[in-house]
């Protein structure tokens, strides 16, 4: 999810490319930069932080030339470096490039190209590419040959483009499974990965298909197929659709499309080093009391990850509410917070963390967005790698997150002697097997999530019910809907019910029980039986159930079956269906699903 | 970037309305389905259209003609033998020549302009595309399964309770010149082909979440005229319109020029009136209520949900509820449709094959073009009558001497 833009004209282009390196800047972004051709020399200006920030210390706008290119970058691998921001150059400044995609045998490239002599700067596999292309030229040949050489070394993904010294007013560009078009103008001609870059200045573009490169001019294009150097003709495409402001890869919203990435999500956190939760295990460990905090859905995750070190580590974490955290927590020297936070910039958060450690606790992170507020200001940090989340709604990176607190809390328990190794395994290796069924779920479950969305739509309160891990669960599903549907939707532990709560129940109101499955002998027991004590009021009880329950089917008015998961990671699927269910109840309500009223993404304000 | 529109089919299903006219040329809200597609189209700035046309060709291109009228571009294709879409496609090769383009199919309905994401997506991905929607009726599944790339991995031919997607294709595509090649593989075969774009990962979807209806049924008429309808968020009412003496008007109720209404008569809105209609005094016309251009409503007829394709004339103190009309169709004084038999039972039409069940509750009567139906019938409910029938008048007392 990094962007790239590259322009080439007749006269200087700087605040050309500098602004349609701003209209990227909605994929996600935690460093940018631009390498501009100019006198025959490419001059480099990049660092840490959003277009403007970046501006400010770079002042990227103040660079001449007219042929450039620019990066924003979301890192997934490396640290957010000035070093690892893009443009990557060669050792003689004589190129320079932008990449978007994976180099899988960068570090065979790396060694190889280390023994030629190069020398690597960033810890990005991009910059292979660039010295590839470098020392390809020096053995001679036309930069063209050199590029197209080193493009046939790269195993992977990529879209990039390239500047070069020696041909100062071209900009040598390829596509492999990532987009890129080029896009033609008065000002100039475009190469960028995503058409919004350029479409202030230009309709008449032109995709390249994979496999294809493209050397583009201030007068033209010229594309060709990788594989065989055919020439490559096809009619350009006039963009005469308005396009999206930013993209959502096919998807009606961006909360499904981050619904629908979270098989890629669950395997992402599933894959964070090891040594990263070992290290917070170790601190836990070693504290005399650790908190958990979120504020929010973060809270909520962490609320479920209380669970999870209950039974896997033996271990009490109390998740404490990061805007009642100075008002609850006692917390000094010895202890330990574990803050989680997808922007990393939340408020709340940041406050509760600076008072942590102003009490002299450590402090540790769980963070979707490197180079982030708390990834900076806590002692040890964790990246959940889920890629940028752009619905306000929450869902891909809440998952995540749990999934990271579940290998957390596994690590404390085999450490500590709680559980055998064996256990953890088995849980790791449910883990593994989860997402291909999660991707089987989304597309044959979510059928019977929207039309029992539609057949529920005229309930305007809701509780949301479960046992155990279900209940915390049931906060985080309550809260979706909430936010999407903008309905009256509470969450309580089913054994609540009948102290109070159930007075409110009658046929004006539903409640959506998370029916743990069967093998839970005692949750299941438990939610049946409040299911039973709702039904006995004339409330609507609806549910989520596993496959096979033909007792909780029975029981409840209406619901969706799930397909049968272990134990372990059966709440996730629960959460999963509860993301849908709010989805599609807020789709049938028309509510403004990506960005609900009253809401922003990232509150960085108390 | 050029598009091809199906229009070819004789769409029995769609009797008595597609007796005398193509599919697209079905009316709703006073325009062709046809119309609201190329609207969509032009939008996204399309106008170069290829219609693959054979049945009642004329029907479309006596209104459409080259497509000037309709800042269009038009082209007919004659597809005079029955070969399926792939034998459509093969007939447009050598117009479309080297280029990508839009497919639609004739019988779809959409709201909003679903071909900018399409072609979005086509410009991203660099693949064939197919829009991909909800179903229609809440209530049905689909069968086009996903993976996260937005890459169509499987279709379930028969979906059975255990296997039930969310999305169907709503037929629209964009498909590379490629296609023609596999055209030719598969012996003109376009499910095969779309099963091998899908084998090979070569057709990405693109989510529709506006309207979208695929017209199959002659009920589903009502429904994509409620669709239209539906979007609208306040009346339009032409200034030569007239009304004489007191007319009430609730809610967005749209007017075309040289219209006149009687006194006494309430339009509560959504509804339709085109041009040069005739309404009488004291009528009642209800929701999603649609009369097609030069129709004449009687004295104290009341019109619920119904869509009149134009030119027809309803006798005095009628009712038409649920129902389609086509065009110059004479109904006499004190028809009355008949639409609901109780929220129990389960509504249907009658066809050469036999009853078909619609689904639902309330259903009224289907009429084809310049059919007379005299005066004092009561249709039972589902009642189809084929274009041109003429039904004599019903007296319950002739002279007594």
């Amino acid at each position: 999810m990094c962007g790239i833009s590259a322009v080439t004209g007749n006269s200087d282009i700087v605040q050309v490319l500098f602004e349609s390196l701003k209209s990227l800047e909605y994929r996600g972004y935690d460093s940018c930069g631009m390498a501009v051709v100019r006198h025959g020399e490419v001059a480099v200006r990049k660092n840490v932080g959003g277009v403007d920030e970046v501006n400010r210390k770079e002042h990227l706008s103040g660079m001449a030339g007219t042929t450039g290119i620019a990066h924003t970058r979301w890192a997934t691998h490396g640290g957010v470096t000035a070093q690892n921001a893009h443009p990557h150059s060669s050792n003689n400044g004589a190129f320079s490039i932008v990449h978007n995609g994976i180099i899988n045998n960068y570090r065979e490239l790396r060694e190889e190209l280390t023994a030629k002599g190069a020398r690597f700067v960033s810890e990005t596999d991009s910059e292979a590419i660039v010295h590839l292309v470098a020392l390809g030229h020096q053995e001679g040949g036309s930069v063209e040959q050199a590029f197209t050489a080193a493009l046939k070394r790269l195993e992977g993904t990529y879209a990039l483009a390239l500047v070069a010294a020696p041909e100062p007013d071209t900009i040598f560009c390829a596509r492999k499974g990532s987009p890129l078009a080029l896009g033609f103008s008065e000002r100039g001609n475009f190469v960028a990965s995503d058409m919004n870059a350029f479409l202030a200045y230009t309709r008449d573009a032109l995709p390249l298909q994979d496999g294809e490169y493209a050397v583009v001019s201030p007068l033209g294009a010229r594309v060709r197929r990788l594989a065989d150097g055919a020439a490559v003709e096809r009619p350009h495409m006039r963009i005469e659709w308005d396009p999206e402001s930013s993209r959502r890869g096919g998807y009606s919203h961006f909360m499904l499309k981050e619904i629908f990435d979270q098989p890629q999500t669950i395997r992402a956190a599933l894959h964070t080093p090891r040594e990263g939760v070992e290290q917070l295990a170790g601190s836990i460990l070693a504290a005399r009391q650790t908190y958990l905090m979120g504020v929010g859905t973060t809270h909520y995750v962490a609320t479920v990850g209380q669970y999870f070190f209950s039974r896997f580590a033996g271990r009490y974490l109390p998740a404490v509410s990061a805007d009642e955290f100075r008002e609850l927590a006692v917390i000094g020297p010895g202890d330990l917070l574990i803050s989680i936070s997808q922007s990393g910039e939340t408020y709340d958060t940041r406050q509760a963390t600076d008072l942590a450690k102003a009490r002299g606790a450590r402090t540790a992170g769980i963070v979707n967005v490197m180079g982030s507020s708390l990834s900076l200001m806590t002692d040890q940090v964790i990246f959940q790698g889920s890629g940028p989340e752009i619905c306000v709604v929450s869902t891909k990176a809440a998952l995540a997150q749990m999934v990271i607190l579940l290998r957390t809390a596994l690590a404390v328990g085999v450490r500590s002697g709680h559980i055998l190794e064996a256990v953890s395994q088995a849980q790791y290796e449910a883990l593994e097997a989860f997402p291909p069924i999660v991707q089987d779920a989304l597309n044959e479950v979510s059928g019977f999530v929207r039309n029992l969305a539609n057949r529920t739509v005229q309930y305007h309160n809701w509780l949301v019910l479960g046992r155990g891990i279900y209940y915390g669960i049931a906060l985080e599903a309550a809260l979706k809907m909430k936010e999407v549907t903008y309905l009256h939707v509470e969450a309580l532990p089913a054994g609540f019910l009948k102290h109070g709560t159930l007075a409110m129940v009658d046929d004006t109101m539903a409640s959506l029980f998370l029916v743990p499955p069967p093998e839970e002998i005692e949750l299941h027991q438990l939610t049946l039986t409040a299911i039973e004590q709702v039904k006995a009021r004339n409330g609507a009880v609806v549910g989520f159930y596993f496959e096979g329950d033909t007792r909780a089917e029975e029981l409840l008015d209406d619901g969706v079956a799930l397909p049968r998961v272990p134990a372990a990671v059966a709440p996730f699927m629960t959460l999963i269906v509860g993301q849908l269910f709010s989805y599609f109840s807020a789709l049938r309500l028309g509510r403004s699903i990506d960005k609900p009223r009253n809401l922003a993404k990232s509150v960085t304000v108390g | 970037m050029k598009a091809v529109i199906l229009a070819a089919a004789r769409s029995d299903r769609l009797k008595p309305f597609t007796a005398t006219r193509a599919k697209p040329m079905i009316r709703v809200a006073g325009r062709p389905i046809l119309e609201y597609m190329t609207e969509s189209l032009k939008s996204a700035g399309i106008r170069d259209v290829l219609i693959v046309v054979n049945h009642k060709r004329e029907s479309i291109s006596s209104v459409f003609e080259h497509g000037h009228g309709h800042g269009l571009n038009i082209e007919y294709i004659v597809q005079e033998q029955v070969d399926g879409i792939g034998g459509a496609l093969r007939r447009c090769e050598q117009h479309l020549g080297q280029e990508a383009f839009v497919l639609v199919y004739g019988d779809v309905l959409t709201t909003g302009t679903p071909f900018g994401p399409l072609l979005e997506q086509f410009a991203e991905g660099g693949g064939a595309v197919a829009g991909l929607s909800l179903p229609a009726e809440s209530g049905e599944f689909g069968n086009v399964y996903l993976n996260q790339e937005m890459k169509i991995v499987r279709l379930v031919e028969k979906p059975t309770d255990r296997h039930l997607s969310n999305y169907v294709f709503a037929g629209l595509y964009v498909l590379p010149p490629a296609i023609f090649g596999l055209l030719e593989k598969r012996k003109g075969n376009m499910e095969l082909c779309y099963q091998d774009l899908i084998h090979d990962g070569k057709l990405y979807g693109s989510l529709w979440d506006g309207g979208w209806i695929d017209i199959t049924r002659p009920w589903h008429i009502l429904d994509a005229n409620r669709m239209v309808m539906d979007r609208w968020r306040q009346a339009e009412i032409h200034t030569s319109v007239k009304f004489q003496g007191h007319v009430h008007i609730e809610g967005p109720v749209h007017i075309e020029e040289n219209v006149e209404i009687g006194s006494g008569t309430v339009l509560k809105g959504p509804c339709y009136i085109g041009r040069d209609c005739y309404v009488g005094n004291n009528t009642l016309i209800r929701q999603y209520s649609s009369l097609g251009p030069g129709s004449v409503v009687g004295y104290g007829t009341e019109l619920k949900n119904c869509v009149l394709f134009g030119q027809s004339v309803l006798g005095r103190l009628s009712f038409i509820g649920d129902s389609v009309i086509g065009e110059r169709v004479h109904l006499g004084t004190g028809v009355t449709t008949v639409n609901f038999l109780g929220e129990k039972r389960v509504l249907g039409i009658d066809t050469e094959e036999g009853a078909v069940d619609s689904g639902r509750n309330k259903l009224g009567a289907f009429i084809g073009d310049d059919v007379v139906i005299g005066a004092r019938h009561v249709l039972r409910p589902g009642t189809s009558v084929r274009a041109g029938a003429t039904v004599e008048d019903h007296f319950t007392l002739k002279s007594i001497l």
